[in-house]
């Protein structure tokens, strides 16, 4: 049962830590990596978090690299434009395709490399969060943010019924495939059709047994959220201090640093 | 002491359909009780009337001797005293963890955070996943959903437990854990309720069962008297007990002592006799080992058939001509199997037939034969099963006569004629309306040895 990304964060042991840690090490990588103006700091920040999801939060590494390759994909196709087409200063590389010149300046070398590094940093602390916080724990953070009650009990009773749903919507495909249901394109597009209607009345029953299996246990319109207290450990503090000040201090003695 | 009990509680579908009509049942404290019955006998909406989620539209349910009230407050109490776990556990568990799903009922009694947190950790405990309490509930198994939808009663501390169905879906393994969680919380003093159509489960699991057809109550007593009676169960559409069956045949074989109800299968071995054994003089030149020919037994001697050879086995012998024998019965007059085509089928026939010959137990086979038979009142006792019922009705030397049609004919004979090759057990067996009349019954009557395959 591990094919999505909460499973992941489910088995991650990091996922028994402070929440508001977790989230104050991904908003400082954020932050940190965006503003600053050399690519240095962003890769380390990105290094730190891989390792942090990979090392201490044991994700497959492959999988880990796997889910990179995506978006690094639309990142270098992005940072390619840029170094061709934008900048000024000497000329780093120059050839002719079909007939067009095409070169690379330094400064477009380095703004490239600049948003490259930056958009590396930004997946590293987001996948951090998303493989080591699953959505159960991010509730307790949703209510401590002051969001609307009901919009928190909703979003609670969406997620666990997302995957009774989904269990549903696979069972209902499968008995449609063993039917020749998704044979041709027609065909196929008539048994999506009945699964999307079948999985509307079922949610529509399954709305009413929800109201009764909460009714017998004297639900009274309000759910109540239990958050798991989780100290802030001496050693992981003293860690994410010193994650924080050698960024900090690689950020500032890299200010004006020039690759190129 | 009554805690749970209803007087002439009836409830209608939006649609008009009664769902429950006139049931009067009285729930003593501490039992294990079962309702039982096929699908959509009305079960499942007894037990929502139970715990006050439906409202019945005439009659009343007490809880302790007071009557249900339906105004909120007096509805907490109720579903705080009353707990029900639903036949699917994924209907029942909405919270995304283990640990938040079991808090919500005690939560929802407004008890402080401290309590609510050792009454969830004391029914997870109970149900043993105390493990698994940050789990998301996709995460578990079947049989650990519905331990985490009983926690989740559990957790609120309820004097009566209902169960729809708890076994359903359960590998045997998860199914028996589930069996003995239910056992234990009834030590503890729950009233346990449960529904089922497992005839097994019902009768031995319970102290009382109460059985219910097409939205009625058409029985109760202690699972022994219940499922004694053929007709009720037949009515409700149910079978006997595995175990009851079994003692039923080997008891009617003399095998093993009368008027109990087993309910395991060590209780069922401790009924059996011991071996037949017998003191007989014997002459001078027998040797252990050897075969002796008795005679013919009959009255209370003859435990399987009206008249019975005896033939027994030297077991020991003792000084003076002394010697312990086994016997060996064999029925003289067997019984037989009769078939009739019901293809041309004529009530005259089959009732002469049933008066000529002597027969005691009438089945029928597919639904063709089935339906002609209830149309012309013609007692049937057996609709399931019915080749294997009858084999062991002949062999304890009763007449059997099975309706049935077509290619069922052939079926029959040819099933029966493999077990009396297989087991060298010889009975009679006849086809009516196939060949030349009814040829059985005639020679039956004269030479009842002429009559072997």
């Amino acid at each position: 049962m591990t094919n999505i990304l909460d499973d992941y964060a489910l088995m991650s042991p990091l996922r028994h830590r402070n929440n508001w840690l977790k989230l104050a090490i991904v908003f400082f990588g954020l932050l940190a990596g965006v503003s600053s103006t050399s690519p240095i700091t962003p890769l380390f920040i990105a290094l730190c978090m891989s390792f942090a999801t990979v090392g201490l939060g044991n994700t497959p590494i492959k999988l880990y690299f796997k889910l990179l390759l995506a978006p690094m994909g639309f990142a270098v196709i992005g940072v390619l434009i840029i170094a061709f087409f934008s900048g000024s200063g000497p000329e780093m590389l120059a050839f002719e395709l079909l007939g067009y010149p095409l070169s690379i300046r330094t400064d477009g070398f380095e703004l490239a490399l600049l948003v490259l590094s930056r958009s590396i940093s930004g997946m590293c602390c987001l996948y951090f969060l998303a493989l080591s916080t699953p959505m159960i724990e991010l509730f307790a953070v949703l209510k401590a943010s002051r969001l609307p009650e009901s919009l928190i009990e909703l979003s609670m009773l969406i997620y666990r019924y997302i995957f009774v749903f989904l269990d549903m919507a696979i069972c209902i495909r499968y008995a449609q495939t063993v039917r020749l249901g998704y044979s041709n394109f027609k065909r196929s597009i008539n048994s999506l059709g009945m699964l999307a209607s079948t999985l509307f009345i079922r949610s529509w029953e399954q709305g009413d047994k929800l109201f009764l299996a909460m009714n017998s246990r004297c639900y009274d319109g309000k759910m109540t959220l239990f958050e798991v207290h989780r100290p802030v450990k001496a050693s992981e503090l003293l860690l994410t201090s010193a994650y924080f000040l050698s960024t900090l201090a690689l950020f500032y003695f890299t200010k004006n640093i020039s690759i190129v | 002491m009554i805690i749970l009990e209803t007087r002439g509680l009836k409830y209608t579908y939006p649609d008009g359909t009664a769902a429950v009509q006139d049931l009067n049942i009285e729930i003593k404290k501490g039992k294990k009780v079962a309702f039982v019955g096929q699908n959509g006998s009305g079960k499942s909406t007894l037990f929502l009337l139970l715990n006050g989620t439906l409202k019945p539209a005439e009659g009343e349910v007490l809880f302790h001797g007071v009557p249900f009230k339906y105004d909120s407050k007096s509805l907490r109490e109720i579903r705080k005293s009353v707990g029900i776990v639903f036949q699917n556990s994924d209907d029942q568990i909405f919270a995304p963890t283990v640990y938040q799903d079991v808090a919500f009922g005690p939560a929802n009694l407004g008890y402080p955070k401290e309590r609510v947190d050792v009454c969830v950790h004391h029914a997870l405990e109970q149900v043993g996943l105390s493990r698994l309490k940050d789990k998301p509930p996709h995460h578990l198994s079947g049989g650990q959903k519905k331990r985490v939808a009983i926690a989740g009663i559990m957790a609120m501390e309820p004097e009566v437990i209902i169960l729809d169905e708890p076994l359903s879906n359960l590998d045997p393994v998860g199914a028996d854990e589930i069996i003995d969680l239910l056992n234990e919380f009834n030590q503890f003093g729950s009233t346990i309720i449960i529904s089922t159509h497992d005839v097994d489960l019902a009768y031995r699991w319970s102290d009382y069962v109460y059985i219910m057809s097409n939205s009625k109550l058409i029985g109760q007593g202690t699972p022994a008297e219940v499922f004694k009676e053929q007709e009720l169960l037949k009515k409700a559409g149910l079978r006997q007990p595995t175990t009851l069956e079994i003692y039923h045949e080997i008891e009617r074989r003399g095998l093993a002592y009368g008027r109990n109800s087993p309910k395991t299968i060590p209780e069922l071995v401790s009924t059996l006799k011991p071996l037949d054994l017998m003191w007989v003089d014997v002459p001078p030149r027998v040797r252990e080992g050897d075969s002796l020919n008795i005679g013919v037994m009959y009255g209370e001697y003859a435990t399987q058939s009206p008249y019975e050879a005896i033939n027994a086995t030297v077991l020991h012998i003792h000084p003076g001509g002394r010697a312990i024998v086994e016997l060996k019965r064999k029925g003289i007059k067997a019984g037989g199997v009769l078939l009739y085509d019901t293809d041309s089928y004529s009530l005259e026939e089959v009732n002469q037939i049933l008066k000529e010959g002597e027969f005691v137990f009438v089945g029928a086979m597919g639904k063709k034969s089935k339906t002609l038979a209830e149309q012309d009142g013609i007692h049937l006792d057996v609709t399931s099963g019915v080749i294997d019922k009858s084999i062991l009705m002949a062999l304890c030397g009763k007449r059997c006569l099975i309706l049935t049609a077509g290619g069922m004919v052939d079926h029959a004979l040819k099933r029966i004629k493999d077990y009396v090759d297989k087991s060298g057990i010889e009975f009679t067996v006849g086809v009516v309306n196939r060949e030349n009349g009814c040829q059985w019954i005639e020679d039956a009557d004269k030479n009842p040895e002429a009559l072997k395959i």
